[in-house]
């Protein structure tokens, strides 16, 4: 999934650029983009777990809650920040959002889309959805802050957040024509490039 | 484990950074494991304030050594793999040249005349050692608490010496409060009627007590509240293991006993000039970090302990944001560590994957 994410935000990333990923697991993508595009990576992650496959990938990660602020990134001059995946899991998403916009002049989001058919099934069945995307139960998710593509983008909006890219994803990671005619419906994922 | 301990002597004068000099002076030094034909798997071990050059194994006194959890074959530095050098810094009390020693110009103890040292010295030094051992780098540079510093300075001063740097429960500098803390250890040493202005030698005594005082008020800093809840809590000392009739609680007992043995080994001059050149690091002096930072070509990796108070992980934090201001490749890890400050001398799953997994990355 993520060496796919790499190719789909392959044009959007710039050779030798500095880039941070928020949220970054085992640091599978930060490496494929090292790897392929020489970037300069650092790695945010709270799981010690996936600290340790970060550090035997050799990607730079540092722990941290990013809940609790991450001003503290702004000196580095970052090019581009990246969260996969991530922003539904924070307590306050819109504030990371900026916060991001800060750090760097572009930013790329991913999140799963809560309007997906799928979801809303689910949902009109009475029962909150559990798909291969958003796999958890209700009780022990860390998805707090699910929206769907509507939501998010109305988001953008008010806080004047300008969305210059963006690709939607099917049940596969695949993007296609299909999805396109109405990803509030048929996207199971979102992918980005924000500028504030 | 093979351990080979040897003295070696360097005879070239060496400028301090005080400015003052030591025409000569030697370090002793252990060795575990094999340096390998290509000279690629070098490890240096630099020591915290008390410790020395016997980090691991037991040694002819069957003392175990100093980061033994940490170190030997398949540990997490793995000494069936790399090999490990670890010396006793100049100053100390250990046997390299220290205020204990003969000065060559008046045939006497150094003592209280011994010129202070500093982490940038213990650098040079250890630069000067790996030379001697024709190590053409260090894989690794490593230790914790002012042993973390001396892997700081190592990565700033020989950027090309080093691939590797594991700075552990450590700072760029020290705070007021760690050096507030030294100053009353070092008080306590000063007003002991047997200090003698630090000629003790002269009169065949040592300021045993004020030695003792010191030490026992570190050990209350280098564990957490938490372990002291947990591994004495209010509990007292039974009739027959007290150490004397004054003692109530077992952690009196624990401390007079820890602060009496650490003042029979201790050299008390030895222990004034290591407090005092930690509280005077400051990593990249008058140019700041930042700028120094410039300079790093090692990989870095810091990491901080919870429950550590002396060094918290926020100043480990201070010097990732400096190295990633500068694009040095560098990860801060915070691990719970239930030992304070001192977690970085123990053992953990966590904490003995990470360092094996940086090693090997």
């Amino acid at each position: 999934m993520t060496i796919k994410l790499s190719k789909i935000i392959n044009d959007w990333v710039t050779d030798e650029s500095k880039i941070i990923d928020f949220g970054c697991g085992d640091g599978s993508l930060l490496k494929e983009l090292m790897d392929t595009k020489n970037v300069l990576g650092y790695g945010v992650e709270i799981s010690d777990s996936k600290i340790q496959k970060c550090i035997t990938n050799g990607v730079p990660v540092i722990k941290q809650d990013i809940d609790k602020g991450i001003d503290e990134f702004k000196s580095s001059n970052f090019d581009l920040s990246i969260m996969a995946r991530s922003i539904q899991c924070l307590k306050n998403p819109n504030l990371a959002l900026n916060d991001m916009l800060k750090l760097s002049k572009r930013c790329v989001v991913t999140l799963p889309n809560l309007g997906y058919w799928r979801c809303r099934i689910s949902l009109i069945s009475g029962a909150m959805p559990v798909t291969p995307e958003l796999p958890s139960s209700w009780y022990e998710t860390e998805n707090i802050h699910l929206c769907t593509i509507r939501d998010f983008e109305s988001l953008c909006e008010s806080e004047g957040i300008k969305i210059k890219d963006k690709v939607f994803l099917n049940k596969n990671g695949n993007q296609s024509r299909f999805v396109s005619i109405n990803p509030n419906l048929m996207a199971v994922e979102g992918v980005y490039l924000l500028e504030k | 484990m093979k351990i080979k301990t040897e003295i070696i002597t360097f005879s070239e004068e060496l400028i301090l950074e005080s400015g003052e000099n030591l025409d000569s002076f030697k370090l002793i030094v252990e060795t575990y494991g094999e340096l390998n034909a290509s000279k690629t798997n070098a490890i240096l071990l630099c020591h915290a304030f008390s410790g020395n050059h016997h980090a691991a194994g037991k040694n002819d006194e069957s003392v175990t050594g100093w980061w033994d959890q940490i170190v030997g074959p398949k540990k997490a530095i793995d000494t069936e793999k790399y090999y490990v050098v670890c010396c006793n810094n100049i100053g100390g009390c250990s046997g390299s040249t220290g205020p204990l020693e003969i000065n060559p110009a008046s045939n006497k103890p150094y003592g209280k005349d011994f010129p202070q040292v500093s982490v940038v010295d213990w650098v040079k030094t250890q630069k000067m050692l790996m030379d001697k051992l024709k190590i053409p780098y260090w894989h690794l540079v490593t230790g914790g608490s002012l042993g973390g510093m001396q892997a700081l300075e190592w990565s700033i001063a020989y950027p090309k010496s080093i691939k590797k740097a594991g700075i552990f429960a450590a700072a760029a500098s020290s705070s007021t409060q760690n050096i507030a803390l030294n100053e009353v250890a070092r008080e306590s040493i000063r007003k002991d009627q047997n200090f003698f202005d630090g000629n003790y030698y002269e009169h065949g005594v040592s300021p045993k007590s004020g030695l003792k005082t010191a030490r026992m008020l570190g050990h209350i800093t280098y564990l957490s509240e938490e372990l002291m809840d947990m591994r004495f809590g209010r509990r007292f000392q039974d009739e027959e293991s007290k150490v004397d009739q004054k003692v109530n609680f077992e952690v009196e007992n624990y401390l007079q006993y820890k602060g009496e043995k650490f003042s029979e080994s201790f050299d008390a001059n030895s222990y004034i000039l290591m407090t005092k050149a930690m509280d005077s690091y400051v990593a990249g002096k008058d140019q700041g970090l930042n700028n120094v930072m410039k300079n790093v070509e090692a990989q870095l990796l810091i990491i901080g302990f919870y429950s550590d108070w002396l060094y918290p992980p926020e100043r480990g934090k201070e010097i990732q944001l400096a190295a990633m201001d500068n694009d040095v490749n560098s990860s801060y890890v915070v691990l719970e560590g239930d030992h304070g400050h001192d977690s970085f001398l123990f053992d953990s799953k966590k904490y003995s994957k990470i360092i094996k997994k940086f090693i090997e990355s």
